[in-house]
């Protein structure tokens, strides 16, 4: 049993088969390089490639996709630190078309998004959802915040943490509370 | 373990016994079954050679990037049928990796053999119009040897199951610990009448042959194993066949041409070397192991004067007949943690489903198990994971996310695909990959019984879960396929000339020193999880062209 058909089916359930398309041409690009450059970094520290109005309205984009509450969300993992590394790194050649992205949705608010209210901010995303422009978010959202520290997000591990994913290189049973009782048993044996 | 040899160095305009084409389940137990002959083999494989040391957790690249599977670099196109033309897609149509040791390195290990029906359904069951569907030449007793050689020589872990095939030896290893996702499938499926058994897999539950044990990492499907405990060849037969002194394995080399000379023999295999230089190695005997569907572009990419219609293609058979297995994916959530993120896939496995039965309407069986799938790791249990009501975004979205990866698991169904002349590899005409060679293309259209199989299974999953007590389950749309991760009856195995590629001891009809074993080689496509049985063929398919060789018969 392969692991891609659902993969696509994301690409696809995520509303913009266009935006991932392109995603995935630039995807292939050297990801070594990314580490190198994305190193996590502490809060508030500069960005390299973005500015920091730039900066600002991704992270409120990656915010509203996955917010904070009592576990942490984007902010708190730094996706935009994520986003960052990979608009001048592994995405470089994808940049020009993200910055327009935010450019249109710029324009939609009439303001920079992220001066807008955290509400107005959710009315025009759900207006967007379906654009290519907020898919490509979407996954670099979820990349940031879930992908090895080593590439800027994901720092201190808060996006595992979120999920309840402890990372490990080994584990014995019992794994979860299904198979506990099949565990003690062999145990005893 | 003694010290390993030496590796040979061998010359290229000196012809070697053998030279082994694709380092994966088939070749790496084919090169070390000649070379442990005393035969002297040049192993190429396309892929560099990593070891466990490079194998990594790192989601992105593995997953995302496709390191593993050749990246930017794997150039193939998809089409439904030949009417479209076909084009590049974000995930390459044939999944396959790029490594020593093949897909064996990445491959989830489920590990099951086929059962006597596999090999005479046809005589069984009648033709099915409008289908290549056919019996194989050799029977389930032939290959049983093999397959118990194939448990003794890598490692698997198992316990028999009340429908298995007979076997003529236990598992060398006990199964590996049971999984809460096999567990509840368990649980579910008993309540059902139903029998649910350990699912075997290629994975060493305890050290054996100085590997030692899996460390439930759960880094498993798609990944290369950290701890060498995934019995891949890279692991298991490329390490003894290189300390024989007499194989040498030439990683990052890729083959373009197989040569055939005056006399309609095959005389050398030409390929870019890891510097990027034209080489070609000459050989008394080639065996082709690429897989399903690099096999066939290459047997397609090497036409001459003799075989205008690409080497080994009297039939007209090759890249025909493609087949991968049908599947489908039910998702539940239960309320209490399972961190089914842990270990291996699958721990149970449902096999009541095997047996076509004509009372359902259509052809096919397969099988059901418990496991992960895509949410044994973070980034694609967030992307491909989440049920149909719960939004993709925002403060539910991320509620889900918190509440459910730990909560998580799929019924993953895997079933028969029937061999279709119309689906196929072939090599596309307009683009390329970055050697210059012709992308891969494939053409895929699944027969309708197909997905009415996995629409049944899919049916069944979810009568288990729910038995199992599940807070929430829901179904992966049935949809057609235009990715294949099993690539398999593109050079079928048969006893006529005209109607199939290699013969039963998987020497080319029409080139006597041209061996192909792999995937390819399947008449039928088996109920899911080949490798066992392309393994199994290619330890039957080594002790043949071993034995042709002694006696002067390439």
């Amino acid at each position: 049993m392969h692991f891609e058909p659902s993969r696509r089916g994301f690409l696809k359930a995520a509303g913009s088969a266009a935006g991932t398309a392109w995603l995935a041409g630039w995807w292939p690009a050297a990801l070594a390089a990314a580490k190198q450059a994305g190193a996590a970094r502490a809060a508030a520290a500069p960005l390299e490639a973005l500015s920091p109005e730039e900066g600002a309205d991704f992270a409120a984009i990656a915010a509203q996709i996955i917010p904070s509450d009592e576990l942490p969300g984007a902010n708190e993992a730094g996706v935009v630190y994520f986003i960052d590394a990979a608009v001048r790194g592994f995405m470089a050649g994808a940049a020009a078309d993200l910055r327009k992205g935010l450019a249109d949705l710029n324009r939609k608010a009439g303001t920079r998004f992220a001066g807008l209210t955290a509400q107005a901010q959710l009315d025009l995303l759900k207006k967007e959802e379906s654009s290519p422009f907020f898919g490509t978010m979407q996954f670099l959202t979820v990349a940031g915040m879930f992908s090895m520290p080593v590439y800027g997000g994901n720092k201190d591990y808060a996006g595992w943490k979120m999920l309840g994913f402890e990372h490990r290189h080994f584990w014995v049973p019992p794994f979860g509370h299904y198979d506990a009782p099949m565990a003690k048993a062999g145990a005893k044996k | 373990m003694s010290a390993p040899a030496a590796m040979p160095l061998f010359p290229t305009r000196k012809a070697v016994d053998f030279v082994v084409i694709g380092s994966g389940a088939a070749g790496g137990v084919i090169a070390r079954e000649l070379s442990t002959a005393g035969f002297d083999v040049v192993l190429l494989e396309q892929g560099p050679h990593r070891t466990a040391a490079d194998f990594v957790h790192d989601e992105l690249a593995v997953q995302f990037n496709n390191e593993l599977m050749g990246g930017a670099g794997n150039v193939q196109t998809y089409r439904r049928t030949a009417a479209e033309t076909a084009k590049t897609q974000s995930v390459p149509p044939a999944l396959y990796a790029q490594t020593v040791g093949g897909s064996s390195v990445h491959f989830s290990a489920n590990f099951w053999r086929l059962r006597p029906i596999d090999f005479k359904e046809r005589s069984a069951l009648g033709p099915i119009a409008g289908t290549g569907f056919a019996d194989w030449p050799i029977s389930y007793e032939e290959l049983e040897p093999y397959y118990t050689r194939v448990d003794w020589e890598i490692g698997v872990s198992g316990e028999p199951g009340p429908f298995d095939p007979p076997r003529s030896k236990p598992y060398p290893l006990p199964p590996m610990p049971l999984k809460s996702s096999g567990a509840l499938l368990e649980a579910g499926a008993k309540k059902l009448g139903l029998h649910p058994q350990v699912a075997p897999v290629a994975v060493l539950s305890q050290p054996y042959n100085g590997r030692g044990a899996c460390i439930h990492c759960g880094f498993c499907m798609g990944f290369g194993c950290e701890a060498g405990a995934k019995s891949s060849t890279l692991f298991t037969m490329i390490p003894q066949a290189l300390a024989t002194g007499r194989c040498e394995l030439r990683a990052r080399c890729a083959v373009y041409r197989i040569e055939t000379g005056k006399d309609g023999r095959v005389s050398e295999v030409q390929y870019w070397d890891e510097k990027g230089r034209q080489q070609a190695q000459r050989a008394r005997a080639v065996v082709l192991c690429a897989n399903g569907a690099e096999t066939p572009r290459l047997l397609l990419m090497s036409t001459s004067a003799q075989f205008p219609q690409g080497l080994a293609n009297g039939s007209g058979r090759v890249g025909h007949y493609l087949m991968g297995n049908s599947h489908s994916i039910t998702h539940a959530v239960f309320d209490e943690p399972l961190h089914d993120y842990k270990s291996v896939q699958c721990s149970r496995v449902v096999h009541d489903f095997y047996e076509s039965d004509a009372k359902r309407g259509f052809y096919g069986g397969g099988a059901i198990d418990g496991r992960p799938f895509l949410a044994a790791t973070p980034m694609l249990f967030a992307l491909t994971s989440v049920p149909p009501d719960v939004p993709r975004w925002g403060a539910e979205y991320k509620k889900y996310l918190a509440h459910a990866f730990t909560r998580h698991m799929v019924a993953a169904s895997a079933g028969t695909s029937l061999a279709r002349e119309t689906n196929t590899i072939t090599l596309d005409p307009t683009h390329k990959d970055p050697l210059g060679r012709p992308a891969l293309r494939m053409t895929y259209e699944d027969h309708p019984d197909d997905l009415k199989l996995v629409t049944f299974l899919q049916d069944r999953s979810v009568e288990i879960l729910e038995a199992a007590g599940a807070r929430k389950v829901w179904r992966e749309p049935v949809e057609a396929s235009s990715v294949q991760a099993h690539l398999l009856g593109t050079c079928r195995m048969g006893d006529d000339p005209k109607t199939s590629v290699v013969d039963r001891y998987h020497r080319s009809h029409d080139v006597k020193n041209l061996f192909i074993c792999d995937g390819s080689s399947f008449v039928t496509s088996g109920r899911g999880q080949p490798t066992m049985t392309i393994q199994a063929l290619a330890f039957r398919a080594a002790e043949h062209i071993a034995k042709f060789a002694r006696q002067g018969d390439l």
